[in-house]
């Protein structure tokens, strides 16, 4: 848990953050000179103007009142910048094992959940800006970090590549478990990544919550120009060739169909992702239907976001949760509520394997 | 201050460090009851040198670690290093290359010395005469073969330096670009 009261001068405002933050990851969103790089760079003792309070699990690093401010080397806290700040004279791999507290088990093991073992040989000059983000995550993790900051890591690449990271970063949140500050202005990767949003404004917070609960604020909806998908994490377990059709297992156990991947190898993970508009809403089951994946859920939230109205849609038995954006029409003709049986469904077509 | 050296004529340099540290001042005076005679020894040279030419090393190693982001010094202290720690893994090793110009630069110089030197040290043969003295020394003479030979000796020795300084920073550069 990361308890904040911090007051930091910027030029033309101060940042005044006062919360806490419960473990996993927390993506800070807000607009541009909202006071999020800064707010990292604070909790990592890289600000020496901050004042105020922060404590990590407990402990004390800065309590200007009583004079404390650990400085960063004390703080065990695991920063990537936005343009991956890897040491340029060092190989990928002397980047990974730079940190005092990187002890050869835990970089073999950030190593593995990066695959960057191919890469440790090359400096940081020939590398790409995906496998730079991608040492710099090692880098992090090989330290053990009690808390993770995370400054846009994907704002630098194209599309493409952003959808090649994020699976990585899913990974680091399910098997590190390490406590996160994730800024992004990505609505999209908020939804797949944080449980909970810090909205800054002008060094302000002006919103806490659940992604989707603030999907509704006007700041994030308009911060979101590439729209909201589904990004559930599973893992190949059939093909069909013959019915041109893959199979994922979602975490959950839930199976969902893609179009056929044969070049992902069974067993191997995946991000299949799916556009909140392109899943089909029904409130009665549906039969003789063209699209291979059909699920029961209840309507858990509704929010008017933009011109659209968002759903959220809890599946049974714990599967994942939906995120399924229709217009405010078939809201009215359908009568959908809050608590509501609605049926899904997702032509195998709409689910792309990332 | 330190740049004064650069702007001052050289004997007008070596004119202040004379009076300075010649015994009847009170520096040199003090000098002198240590038992540290420095005007006109090869100490004078070697303060002549130092005088003339520290302010290029200077600046050249103020401007290679400026050019160190300070953010990547930063980071590594996120990862766990010490200020000196960090300055040792992160900032010399990038600075390196700046800094090694700046040394080549002030090694030029200082060979170059001339009219500092003569004034605080002399052109005493076998213990203050430096190759530049040499040079003018035997020209005055009229032996200007052997003033030609002794600039063959400057041209190599400098062309040395410049050498292995372009070898050290290539070397480095190439690795840092595989």
């Amino acid at each position: 848990m990361i308890e904040l009261d911090l007051e930091l001068p910027l030029a033309g405002f101060a940042l005044r953050v006062a919360t806490r933050i419960d473990g996993g990851v927390t993506a800070v969103m807000g607009p541009s000179g909202s006071g999020k790089t800064s707010l990292l760079e604070a909790v990592a003792g890289l600000r020496r103007a901050a004042r105020g309070r922060l404590a990590l699990d407990g402990d004390v690093l800065l309590d200007s009142a009583r004079g404390v401010a650990l400085p960063p080397e004390a703080r065990r806290v695991g920063y990537v910048p936005q343009d991956a700040g890897l040491f340029p004279h060092l190989s990928a791999g002397d980047n990974v094992r730079f940190g005092t507290r990187a002890d050869a088990a835990a970089v073999a093991s950030a190593v593995a959940t990066l695959e960057i073992g191919g890469l440790l040989e090359r400096y940081p000059a020939s590398l790409s800006g995906g496998e730079k983000q991608r040492v710099a995550l090692a880098r992090a993790l090989a330290t053990r970090p009690r808390l993770l900051l995370l400054d846009e890591p994907l704002a630098a690449l194209d599309v493409a590549l952003r959808e090649r990271i994020l699976p990585y970063l899913l990974r680091v949140r399910d098997e590190w478990k390490t406590p996160a500050l994730y800024v992004t202005h990505n609505v999209g990767e908020a939804l797949a990544l944080a449980g909970g949003v810090l909205l800054l404004r002008a060094g302000r917070v002006e919103a806490q919550g659940s992604p989707f609960d603030l999907l509704a604020s006007t700041g994030l909806a308009a911060a979101s120009p590439l729209g909201v998908e589904n990004l559930l994490p599973g893992r190949v377990s059939a093909h069909d060739a013959e019915g041109g059709v893959t199979t994922v297992e979602l975490g959950t156990g839930l199976a969902l169909a893609a179009p056929l991947a044969s070049e992902r190898a069974v067993g191997s993970r995946v991000v299949a992702a799916v556009r909140a508009e392109d899943v089909i809403v029904a409130r009665r089951a549906l039969e003789g239907l063209s699209a291979r994946n059909l699920f029961e859920a209840r309507v858990a939230a509704l929010s008017r976001t933009g011109s659209d109205v968002t759903l959220r849609c809890a599946t049974p038995a714990s599967g994942p949760e939906w995120i399924v954006r229709v217009t405010p029409a078939a809201v009215a003709s359908l009568e959908l509520a809050v608590g509501q049986t609605v049926f899904l469904a997702v032509k195998s077509h709409s689910v792309r394997l990332v | 201050m330190l740049a004064l050296p650069l702007v001052l004529p050289p004997t007008a340099v070596g004119l202040v460090l004379l009076e300075a540290l010649g015994r009847r001042a009170p520096l040199g005076g003090w000098l002198a009851r240590q038992g540290l005679e420095v005007v006109f020894t090869w100490k004078a040279v070697v303060l002549a040198m130092a005088v003339m030419s520290f302010p290029l090393l200077v600046r050249s190693a103020r401007t290679a670690f400026e050019e160190v982001d300070p953010r990547l010094v930063g980071l590594a202290r996120t990862l766990g290093l010490g200020p000196l720690a960090a300055f040792r893994r992160v900032t010399l090793p990038l600075a390196w290359r700046g800094l090694l110009a700046g040394v080549v630069l002030a090694y030029s110089r200082a060979l170059g010395e001339f009219g500092a030197t003569v004034m605080v040290a002399g052109n005493i043969p076998g213990r203050t005469r430096t190759l530049s003295l040499a040079i003018f020394h035997e020209n005055q003479l009229g032996r200007d073969d052997r003033a030609l030979v002794l600039a063959g000796v400057t041209c190599v020795l400098a062309f040395a330096a410049l050498w292995t300084a372009e070898l050290v920073t290539h070397r480095r550069a190439r690795r840092a670009a595989a």
